[in-house]
């Protein structure tokens, strides 16, 4: 090169506030999660129709639903089944799909070849249709969206580890320990899988907030959680009919989708910068 | 007696992925190591070097040829059925860094020989390992740093006193100095002879340095494109390169004072390094090479034994029309002041 | 003199602390020659040349000064800066892939570095980059010159990057390890060319390498560096027929392995070179040298005459003490 051209220079990481601001709105989820009754004010099944669709005040921060109940207090109480269900969809899905992937990584040959061919099998298959389906089957409730998510979203898990493993495989200190007589399940424990954990990790923390978005949006086309479950998406389904006199009934957790997934994004792209090579 | 390893007419292809063509990265190679012997496989990147050692480790199969060790073939073994040859065959690899787990400490990295091969030595194990990193010149490690933390020259000490561990009758040692400084290849070349001294192990040492493998080898053999186009005991080849490849190498790095003088003229090679899919009809040297005429073209020279024994060449033109160059490259090598 | 150097340091901060990874070194090149900056890994010598290209890391401090021709380039506004040394100064890597641009033309990269500086008009510039192509023997370079930088083999690679930092016709080209990573027939290539293109170009060179063989083909003058100090500075011919400092003497004792005995043990350096912010006290090589007495530990050497050359060593090796390494 010459030094004509601008000398190369670090792209700077985008540092400062929106990581702690990020951790403070998981922390606050957590809180909520764990000690909904604790924070909440009011109870949030409860009606009480001398309330009904009351603007924000600073008795109802987010003002109250056609019910009468306090919003805030039923987001509170919702971070359990919408964030929770996310959670439980993106850990088990991790946990099968990196067993999955590691199996047909350290395989190779026509064992991974049938692995993958299956992976792709459920990564063609629409989400929605699924979810219908099962729905169907099993009922609607989160326990069928959560069923129907998982079942999508570990292949995705299963085709990174696989990649990983692959790439791993390859490694000097993989071979050299191949040379030493390393039983292959040993390799995979001690030599490959410790460095697949960060990149996992990083894919962990980025899908919560998918998942709650996938969660949400099933929950708000009617196949999710049922009334009254204050389910954040079955709230903004809720919301529908008062859209035009109580902006505050969609608006508020429609807010919180997004912060919260917008803060797991922000958290997954650290851990992702972080990363050693 | 047999020896110790023995490749017979090995060959690796890598099938290439959406209809490329296959890469022959090693065609059809014998070679032999005895005990107590040291023998040097030089050549460029892409010769094919480092999947010879590979196949003589076990880390791939070959496509066609056989592998013996010690007497027994061992081609197609694989698994808990290679424990007991691996314990005698021990690999160095070239950057000591990426060839050590980096989340492992010292002392995970020398216990897992004995773990892998279950070997219990209870309140024997800390001792012995001290003995072993000792035993290569490292004192008073800290035995819980992770490599990392270590210089590239500790680095490759610690790998081979792992390798050591075992105590095994060959090293296959892929490039064990070119990652590292000048002053630091001096002390590996060194402790490599110092073990083989004291231990009377065989090595096959791989290198794209001639200058290395012509000073621990007690004999070279020179690969280019997958095969071998030279080979013969170190002190005769290295002062009378035969093959007009051998000779280029050699000429690049006569001695300082050769250099310095510009009275030598280097053999510069036209041309880039071949690629190993697509390799040249005829001899596979004859695109780059200033000798060559039609039946290089045509025919390719097997490797035959000319001149003294234990020298094979495969060049239709040696020793004949390349003898005289070879002289007085290997001259040119011993100082100037000679010629 | 092309290039001053006075009192360069090069430092870094880590955990609070001011580590200094080129200490204080001043030297001068004259114009047209080869001038090499030897030494291991961490000795400062690719950040000094990296310095002088106003390349060094964004992390790096400079102190000092550089003047190229007599004007200063240190602390200068970037547009300055950047005019000079685009005009003048030529850089050259070890890996050519890393300072290729993957998806840019080869020929487009060449021309792009013209027309930056308003050098050459567009049609000019491509005709040029072609010609440089040419200049670096590459084959067939109008096909080249349209192909991206993965299409042609690695040495291509490396002579089209000469080609680029030569298109200006800089006055000086600073070389950084440029034959390190090369197989040893590519590397015969590489060495070739450049003493060619030097002659030719009257080119002032400065070299940085680890590779005694290599300063042996091309040096004029050289500045061996050690824990980012001045080992020994001086006219090239006389260094190696009679390094003085002991490590110049061991560096080259370690690089002449093709005339030690077969077999026998190398004259090999102890230890390791020291990391940032690890360097001894004293004379910095003290801790690896076979000549160190008790003030090598405690007084660090000056710089100071000794012959022909400039040393800073306490204990250099006598004059009637060694063979000669290089014949006169």
């Amino acid at each position: 090169m010459s030094v004509l051209a601008e000398p190369p220079r670090r792209i700077p990481r985008p540092r400062g506030v929106l990581t702690p601001l990020a951790l403070l709105i998981v922390a606050a989820l957590a809180a909520f999660t764990m000690l909904p009754s604790l924070i909440a004010p009011y109870d949030p099944i409860a009606l009480a129709m001398s309330d009904r669709l009351k603007p924000p005040s600073l008795e109802h921060l987010f003002g109250t639903d056609e019910g009468g109940r306090d919003i805030f207090s039923r987001v509170v109480h919702g971070t359990r089944y919408s964030l929770g269900v996310a959670i439980v969809i993106v850990f088990f899905s991790a946990l099968f799909g990196v067993i999955y992937g590691a199996v047909s990584g350290m395989a190779r040959g026509w064992v991974d070849n049938v692995l993958m061919r299956i992976v792709d099998l459920f990564f063609g298959f629409p989400a929605l249709v699924l979810a219908l389906a099962v729905a169907a089957a099993m009922g609607r409730g989160l326990d069928s969206v959560a069923l129907s998510l998982a079942v999508i979203w570990w292949p995705g898990y299963a085709r990174l580890v696989r990649g990983e493993v692959l790439r791993l495989r390859e490694r000097p200190h993989v071979e050299s320990a191949r040379a030493l007589g390393v039983s292959e399940l040993t390799i995979l424990r001690r030599h490959i899988i410790p460095f697949v954990t960060q990149e996992v990790n990083v894919r962990v923390t980025t899908d919560i907030g998918f998942a709650l978005v996938a969660v949400t949006a099933l929950s708000f086309l009617g196949l999710g959680a049922n009334s009254p479950t204050p389910e954040w998406g079955l709230l903004i389904r809720d919301s529908r009919s008062y859209f035009g006199s109580a902006w505050w009934y969609l608006v508020f957790p429609g807010t919180m989708i997004m912060l919260t997934a917008t803060a797991f994004s922000i958290i997954g792209d650290a851990l992702a910068s972080r990363r050693s090579a | 007696m047999p020896p110790l390893l023995e490749l017979d007419r090995v060959a690796k292809t890598f099938a290439q992925r959406r209809g490329g063509r296959a890469v022959q990265a090693v065609a059809g190679v014998s070679l032999s190591v005895d005990r107590g012997e040291t023998v040097g496989l030089v050549g460029e990147s892409g010769c094919g070097k480092s999947t010879l050692a590979r196949l003589a480790l076990k880390l791939v199969e070959p496509t066609a040829g056989r592998i013996v060790f010690d007497g027994t073939e061992i081609t197609h073994w694989t698994g808990r059925r290679m424990l007991p040859v691996r314990r005698r065959l021990q690999a160095v690899f070239q950057d000591p860094l990426a060839s050590l787990n980096p989340r492992m400490t010292v002392e995970e990295v020398m216990r897992e020989p004995f773990d892998t091969h279950g070997i219990q030595l209870g309140a024997r194990l800390a001792p012995r390992i001290r003995e072993l990193l000792s035993f290569v010149g490292l004192e008073n490690v800290d035995l819980r740093k992770l490599p990392p933390q270590f210089s590239g020259g500790q680095l490759q000490r610690i790998a081979i006193a792992r390798a050591l561990a075992l105590e095994p009758e060959i090293i296959v040692a892929d490039e064990p100095t070119s990652a590292l400084d000048p002053s630091i290849q001096a002390q590996i070349v060194n402790l490599l002879l110092f073990i083989q001294r004291r231990r009377g192990i065989s090595y096959l040492v791989i290198s794209h340095d001639l200058d290395v493998i012509g000073h621990v080898a007690d004999r070279i053999a020179v690969m280019y494109l997958g095969a071998i186009i030279e080979q013969g005991p170190a002190a005769e080849l290295m002062l009378r390169p035969l093959h007009p490849y051998t000779q280029a190498l050699l000429s690049a790095s006569p001695t300082l004072a050769a250099r310095r003088s510009r009275r030598w003229k280097r053999i510069v090679l036209p041309g880039d390094p071949p690629n190993p899919a697509d390799v040249p009809l005829g001899c596979r040297f004859h695109p780059r090479c200033r000798l060559a005429r039609d039946v290089c073209r045509t025919s390719e020279p097997p490797l035959r034994a000319v001149a003294e024994p234990g020298r094979l060449v495969a060049c239709h033109l040696a020793p004949e029309e390349t003898a005289v160059t070879g002289e007085e490259i290997g001259q040119a090598r011993k100082g100037l002041a000679a010629a | 003199m092309i290039l001053s150097v006075r009192d360069l340091a090069v430092s870094f901060r880590r955990d609070g602390q001011e580590l200094t990874a080129v200490d204080h070194i001043s030297f001068d090149v004259a114009e047209g020659e080869t001038f090499i900056i030897i030494g291991e890994s961490g000795s400062g010598k690719s950040l000094t040349g990296m310095s002088i290209a106003g390349l060094q890391p964004q992390a790096a401090s400079v102190s000092g000064s550089i003047t190229f021709k007599g004007r200063e380039l240190l602390n200068r506004p970037d547009a300055e800066l950047r005019r000079v040394r685009g005009r003048e100064v030529g850089l050259i890597y070890q890996d050519p892939l890393g300072s290729l641009n993957p998806v840019w033309p080869v020929g487009d990269q060449i021309a792009e570095a013209l027309t930056a500086h308003g050098l050459l008009g567009r049609a000019e510039a491509a005709r040029r980059a072609v010609e440089m192509l040419d200049r670096v023997h590459i084959p067939d370079p109008r096909r080249v010159a349209q192909a991206y930088p993965h299409e042609i083999s690695g040495g291509m690679r490396q002579r089209a990057m000469i080609a680029m930092a030569l298109a200006a016709s800089p006055s000086l080209l600073i070389a950084d390890e440029p034959t390190t990573a090369l197989d040893v027939t590519i590397k015969a290539q590489m060495l070739e060319l450049l003493s060619e293109l030097k002659r030719e170009l009257s080119l002032t060179v400065v070299l940085i390498t680890h590779d005694m063989g290599v300063v042996a083909e091309v040096a004029d003058r050289i500045l061996v560096m050690y824990a980012g100090r001045i080992a020994e500075i001086g006219d090239a011919d006389a260094i190696m027929q009679r390094p003085s400092h002991p490590y110049t003497a061991a560096l080259m004792a370690s690089a002449m392995i093709s005339e030690a005995r077969p077999k026998q043990d190398l004259d090999a350096i102890l230890g390791g070179a020291p990391g940032l912010g690890a360097f001894p006290s004293g004379c910095r090589f003290h801790p690896r040298c076979a000549r160190a007495r008790d003030d090598c530990s405690r007084v660090d050497p000056p710089r100071r005459p000794w012959g022909a050359v400039e040393l800073a060593c306490h204990h250099p090796v006598a004059a009637d003490a060694t063979h000669p390494l290089v014949e006169a």
